[in-house]
């Protein structure tokens, strides 16, 4: 944790950080069942609402818990390269099979 | 915190070259490949949940019991913070906690895999077999092979706990390990917090 390490939380921190998870997982849950009671409207809101709140999960746990907001930013380059490499190439797997659309 | 990366003077000298510890730089490589690997599989699953394989035949979708995954996923997330708490602890010097804190992230991962072992029991008791359809073969990969990696974590933990107890306390370089393994875990945790809206949330 080169260049930052007196910049880690502390644990009353990752606590915090811990029940802002929970929160959104909550909300990730309450929306897959408010799923039912909505307008189409709100259905197609449903989908992009959980994958943003996933995404702001995984943000906190790679960030905060793994450091990598604070460690030397090559091993941000890798891991993120690998997650947006999986990510585009599975991506294109599924539109090219018609699983999602992309456009 | 104090950097657990760089050993000390009686720690086993390890090259450098970009200014991190190689094990740990290995580490996040292994990690960024791993997306790879389960970025496969929930392709697979996801390529073939919606597809029709024939009347009469179950979906893994129609067995899924979203408050008992919720919870489970609740137990995974929890995890994290028990094993960042050890790694702190570790960093602070104190020994008991980290031992603690290891002892109660292995205990909440085996909580989430008996869960896992449940979860198969019950949707195989429903009709839901490996090989009734590729939905179901799919979705049996996914989950089991997160589930593995799951066990794999607990043991490497459950080594470093009782390594702590044996010998009253972790020394310098193996507090890097303790980083390691915490890495691996949180992983294991990113992933499923990706599983559980791809696959059992989004239906």
């Amino acid at each position: 944790m080169a260049g930052g390490a007196h910049h880690h939380p502390q644990p009353r921190q990752y606590v915090s950080i811990a029940i802002v998870l929970a929160v959104l997982t909550a909300a990730e849950v309450a929306l897959f069942y408010l799923e039912d009671g909505v307008d189409a409207i709100g259905q197609s809101l449903t989908v992009p609402a959980l994958l943003i709140l996933s995404a702001l999960k995984f943000y906190l746990v790679v960030a905060m818990f793994m450091h990598l907001r604070f460690e030397k930013r090559l091993l941000s380059r890798f891991f993120t390269s690998g997650a947006i490499l999986a990510c585009g190439l599975y991506l294109i797997t599924l539109a090219a099979l018609g699983a999602v659309v992309l456009f | 915190m104090a950097d657990l990366s760089h050993g000390s003077a009686d720690a086993p000298a390890h090259h450098q070259l970009t200014g991190i510890d190689n094990r740990k730089l290995g580490m996040w490589v292994f990690l960024s490949s791993e997306f790879l690997f389960f970025g496969a599989l929930i392709n697979n699953y996801l390529l073939f949940k919606g597809r029709d394989f024939g009347p009469g035949t179950l979906y893994p979708v129609e067995l899924y019991d979203i408050p008992f995954t919720s919870i489970s996923s609740f137990v995974l997330l929890m995890s994290s913070l028990t094993m960042v708490l050890a790694h702190s602890a570790l960093a602070r010097g104190d020994q008991d906690q980290t031992k603690t804190w290891l002892f109660a992230t292995a205990l909440l991962g085996t909580i989430f895999v008996s869960g896992q072992f449940f979860e198969f029991g019950e949707f195989i008791l429903h009709g839901l077999k490996l090989n009734i359809n590729p939905a179901a073969s799919a979705f049996y990969m996914l989950t089991g092979f997160h589930g593995l990696h799951v066990v794999l974590g607990v043991l490497m933990l459950l080594v470093l706990a009782f390594k702590s107890m044996r010998t009253g306390g972790l020394s310098e370089a193996e507090g890097l390990n303790v980083e390691l393994v915490g890495l691996y875990w949180h992983f294991v945790d990113i992933i499923w917090i990706v599983i559980f809206v791809l696959v059992y949330l989004i239906q």
